[in-house]
Parts: C-alpha cells; structure tokens; sequence
C-alpha cells in the first residue's frame, strides 16, 4: 500500500518546554510587583523571587500532571484545578527557595500568612489559573495543527493513489477504434473463414480477459504482459495482413519477474499506432526483455514512420503519443523510483526504440 | 446504361473483401473495378479509373479518407461527373458528429447490412437521377469545408502562433517574419516558404503549420498552398473556370483548387 504518514509528529507541550514563555510571564509579574503592588523591594529582588515562585508552581504542576495522567490528555477542570492548588504551595516553596539564597531565616507557613502575603497567594493562584489556560490553549492549537497535517499527509496520499489508479486504468482501456475495427474483421472471416475467424475470436477473448485483469491488479509477471501481447499483436496481424510481422523475446528466466501491469503495453500499441500503421509498407516489431547492470530492459523497437521530426524528450506536448508516455514516466516513478525509466530513441534505419529500466530489487 | 462502377480504398484485406462480398448480394449489377489499399493509391486508382462510387475508410495509411476525397475534388478531370463518396469507419465520435453535420454518407464498421441496403438504395437513386450528379461536385466541396476542418485540424488550445519562420539554408538559419512571407507550398516532406526575395524549405507539414497560422491573415487556397491574403492582388478565372491568383511583389501565378473558390466571390 502506498498509504503512509509523517514520521516527525512533533511531542507535546509541557509547561516546561516553554521555559521562554514562563520567564517572561515572571518577569512580567515582578515587574507588577514592583512597581504596581509597590512592595519596597528592588526588582532584582523581586525578580529572583518571581522566577523562583513562578518555577516552582510550573514544576509541581508538571510533576502533578504527570503523576495524574501520563502521557494522556488531561481534563481540563480538573487541571485547572490542580493549577490553582499547585500556586499556594509553589508560592512556599519558591519563597523558601528564595529566602535560603538571601540568607534570610525562614519563616514558618503561619507567620508567612499573617505577614500579609495572602494577597500574594490569591495573586499566585490567579496567575497559575491564567498560565493555565493559556498553555492549556497553546497546546490545543499545536495538536490542532498536527491533525491538519496529519489529515493533509492523509489525503496527499490517497489522492497518489487515486492517481496511480486513474492512469493504470487509462493505460488498460481498449481503444474503441480497435475493438470496433476487430469486430469487423471478425464479422468478416464468420463468413469468409470460419477457421480462421474462430482462431481471432480466441485472440480476442484472451487480450480482453488479460486486458480487465491488468486494470485490477497492482502486479503481475512479465509473462503475463507477454501474453496480453501476444494476443493484441495477433489480432493486429490478422487485420493488418503482410503490414505487420512481429516478435517477442522472453528469456525463460525472466518469466515469473514481477511487474506493473500496462507499462509495456502502451508501448507496444504507439509502436502500432504512430509507427506501423500511417506506414504504407507495415513493418516490424519486436520486443524484448533482459537483465541488465541490475535492472531490467524492457525493450520495444519498431520500424515504423519514426519519431516526429524535432521531438524533444524533455518537452511533453499534448499529442496522444506524448501523453501516453508521460503516463508511462509518471507510473515508472511512483512504483519505482528515479532510477527508473523510458526513453525514446531512434531506431536504425528507421523507426522507434522506447526502452523502460525498472531497478532490480536489491 | 453503362454499367455503375465502385472503388473500394480500405487497407484492411478482410474488411475489403467483406464489403465486397456484400455489396455482391445486396447489388449484383454493381462492378467493383479495384480495392485500393492505401490513400496514395486510392487517389490514383480513382483518377484512372474514374469509378461512379467511392467507399472511402477514414483511416488508412499515406493518405485518410478525407484526404482522398479533397484531392480527388481538386484533380477530378472535368467532363467527368464527380463520384457519390460514402465513408466507412470503425469508431469515431467527432467523425460520426461531423458526417451527421455534413449529411454525408457514411458507414460503421462493423456494417450491417441492413444499413448498407439503405446506403445501396441511395446510391441507385441518385445515380439514376442524372440532374442530381452534376452538383455533385458542388455538394462534395461544400461537405468537405466542413467535414475537414472539424476531422482533421488540431484541436486549436494546442495551437501557439507563429510569428518568425525559421529555415535552415546551407549551415544558417534565415529568419523569416511572417508579414514578409507571401506563400507556403508543400512538396512531399517539406514546405516551401515564399517571399519577396527567396524561397527557403521547412520541414514541416501543412497539417503542422495550419493551426500556428492566423487564420484571418493566411488562407488555404489548395490541399498544398497557403498564401498571406495581404498580398493577393487579383484573382482571375479563365475560360475553363480555373481560378489563378497574382500576388504583389512575385510573378508567380498560384492556383485556387475548387473547394477554396468560394474565398474569391465578389462582394
């Protein structure tokens, strides 16, 4: 299946991780302190408090959401709670903290108290209850945004694969023209040649058959491919008479190789189509596989009326052929990569050589 | 009365002989005098022949169906009356559309017979109508203004305008405006471009380079001529009926074929 999703999911956010944010939310805060509440001390003062504080809660909420819920995703109430009974004691901690580093003793939690830091306590908690809801947004918008991307890997991927489908059953549809032009030979050779007719209708019947199954199949062996040729040849050399000889070249090894079903195919019909039928004379065709320097040569040359005159690889035009074999590039790259390829050269003295090379699985 | 003669052009041998076959039984006084298989043969064996009824298949190699027919409109020898042409092919969508369009005759492959007895009986009918094939030819070149733009002509979003012509002559390339070119001709693989001064060969086909044309300014007057209208001087019918334009600034005469005379009717 070509079905896959983006290995880097970002992780998630953690109060923690956004040790920028909740700085400056500190900063913020002894700045209020500061200059606002006016409590006497100097900012840095206030600011080593803050920040100690501030860390303090972050971390206990951290800690606690951890302890609660892992790696899951918490309920919010009940994490905004946690907020708001993680502030107090953070406060104390981060307060204790700071008292330590300035060497100043410690005060006890009633003295604290009844100092007059309940204002600061209550400011503690709202402060913890905003943080909160404020990470608590951040990170829903992060997780949002990975499921749009996850949705838009998703649906990149299915469309590939739409795609893929599309051209392969482009490639597998018969031509009406030639079902039609069949037909009448058959019609004909009913009363002409009943022999001879009941041989085409065979053709017939097995180029359809292996026809519907390679527009259903993602795989198939060259043999198989072998085979609808065969048949579509045949058919075409009973209309086509002395016009058209061909020949297929298939080592017995390469039998069982696996392929992409209508790779060679559309290769053969433009051979037919461009190169032998405008021709007066006909001509030959003559396919070939081999192994080749680790890849496989899937080799169509005909002797038909030839490329058109200035073709240029690199410039697809909308003609019919042009675009049948940017179907053929565009399915060589999906299911093979770069390596693989079609190339359309001249053949001596006249006609076509399209020759795809598909990398051998290491 | 002399015998009705039919030319069959179908490259395919069995579909050839089972038309033959058919006809045979629906219409056993009809003679087919030759089955070309190819349209460079269909257009010669006509011309030499100069058969009643045309069955033409549409896709055949050297030459199509409607090629063969425009040709032959071109190159029909005058005290002769034009063949009835019937078309035959496989399957088409905008071919079919375009010969409802047209009412011209046309056959499905695979044929029924039903259909061909229909076809046969219309054949006879108009032939045995001699008032009704002197216009034929009329009626034929009237077909064919419609039937070969809308068969034949790429489809025209692919179509970019040109504006410089650029012809190879020795080791340089000349670079030729196409405000100073008077005339294309084609020969066998080339066309040859006209101006004032030289004439240099593309390679290309008239096919090729029709649709890179401005239309309004460049003018199909033959299967094989296109010339620049800005420098048509006068146009000139002679007794014969031939239609000859005299282009400013060359003394070569170019010839209008019948299906592009309606170009040249006063105002």
């Amino acid at each position: 299946m070509l079905l896959f999703l983006p290995a880097d999911v970002p992780k998630k956010r953690t109060l923690l991780s956004n040790l920028g944010a909740i700085t400056l939310f500190n900063t913020v805060v002894a700045i209020f302190i500061t200059y606002v509440l006016n409590t006497g001390g100097s900012f840095s003062q206030n600011w080593v408090f803050s920040m100690l504080i501030g860390t303090s809660i972050t971390l206990l909420i951290d800690a606690l959401r951890w302890f609660i819920w892992r790696k899951n995703k918490p309920h919010k109430t009940i994490f905004l709670l946690v907020c708001a009974m993680a502030a107090p004691v953070g406060y104390y901690f981060g307060l204790t903290l700071g008292f330590l580093i300035y060497g100043v003793s410690v005060p006890g939690l009633a003295q604290l108290l009844g100092r007059g830091d309940r204002v600061l306590v209550v400011m503690c908690i709202f402060i913890s209850l905003i943080a909160g809801i404020f990470f608590w947004n951040q990170s829903k918008l992060a997780e949002l945004k990975i499921q749009a991307e996850k949705e838009k890997a998703l649906t990149a991927a299915i469309e590939k694969q739409a795609m893929q489908a599309q051209l392969q059953l482009l490639q597998a549809q018969i031509e009406p023209h030639m079902l039609f032009n069949t037909l009448a030979n058959l019609q004909g050779l009913i009363a002409l040649d009943t022999e001879r007719a009941q041989y085409m209708l065979e053709q017939l019947i097995i180029y359809l058959r292996a026809s519907l199954n390679s527009s259903r199949t993602e795989k198939t062996t060259l043999k198989h491919e072998f085979v609808l040729m065969k048949a579509y040849l045949e058919l075409l050399a009973i209309r086509m008479g002395k016009r058209l000889t061909y020949l297929l070249d298939l080592p017995t090894q390469l039998q069982a190789a696996d392929i992409a079903p209508m790779l060679l195919q559309p290769l053969v019909e433009n051979a037919i189509k461009h190169g032998i039928e405008p021709k007066i004379e006909g001509g030959n065709i003559h396919v070939s596989a081999a192994l080749e320097n680790g890849f496989l040569q899937l080799k169509v040359s005909d002797t038909g009326l030839g490329l058109p005159f200035g073709y240029d690889e690199s410039k697809s035009s909308n003609d019919g052929s042009h675009v049948g074999n940017a179907n053929v590039r565009e399915r060589l790259l999906a299911l093979y990569g770069v390596t693989a390829s079609l190339t359309l050269i001249p053949n001596q003295p006249e006609g076509v050589i399209a020759l795809i090379s598909i990398p051998l699985p290491a | 009365m002399h015998t009705i003669r039919a030319l069959i052009a179908e490259d395919e041998s069995i579909l050839a002989l089972t038309l033959i076959n058919m006809l045979e039984k629906l219409w056993p006084d009809l003679r087919i005098c030759s089955n070309a298989e190819n349209g460079v043969a269909a257009v010669q064996e006509a011309l030499t022949q100069l058969p009643d009824i045309l069955f033409l298949d549409i896709k055949m190699p050297g030459k199509t169906g409607l090629e063969v027919a425009q040709e032959l409109a071109e190159e029909w020898p005058d005290k002769h009356a034009f063949p009835l042409i019937v078309y035959v092919t496989a399957y088409d969508e905008f071919a079919i559309e375009a010969f409802e369009h047209a009412a011209s005759d046309y056959l499905l492959k695979p044929i029924s017979e039903e259909r061909l007895s229909k076809t046969v009986k219309r054949l006879q009918s108009k032939l045995a109508n001699s008032q009704d094939r002197s216009g034929e030819l009329e009626r034929m070149v009237a077909q064919l203004r419609n039937l070969v733009p809308e068969i034949a002509a790429v489809p025209p979003q692919q179509a970019e305008k040109l504006t410089l012509i650029r012809a190879a002559v020795g080791n340089q390339i000349r670079m030729i405006p196409l405000t100073e070119v008077l005339y294309f001709e084609a020969t066998d693989k080339y066309i040859n471009v006209v101006t004032a001064e030289h004439a240099s060969l593309i390679r290309l086909s008239l096919r090729e380079l029709l649709p890179q044309l401005d239309g309004q300014v460049f003018w199909q007057i033959h299967r094989s001529t296109i010339v620049n209208s800005q420098f048509i001087q006068t146009a000139t019918r002679d007794e014969s009926g031939k239609l000859t334009l005299k282009l400013r600034g060359s003394a070569d005469k170019i010839q209008v074929s019948r299906v592009y005379a309606h170009l040249f009717k006063q105002m």
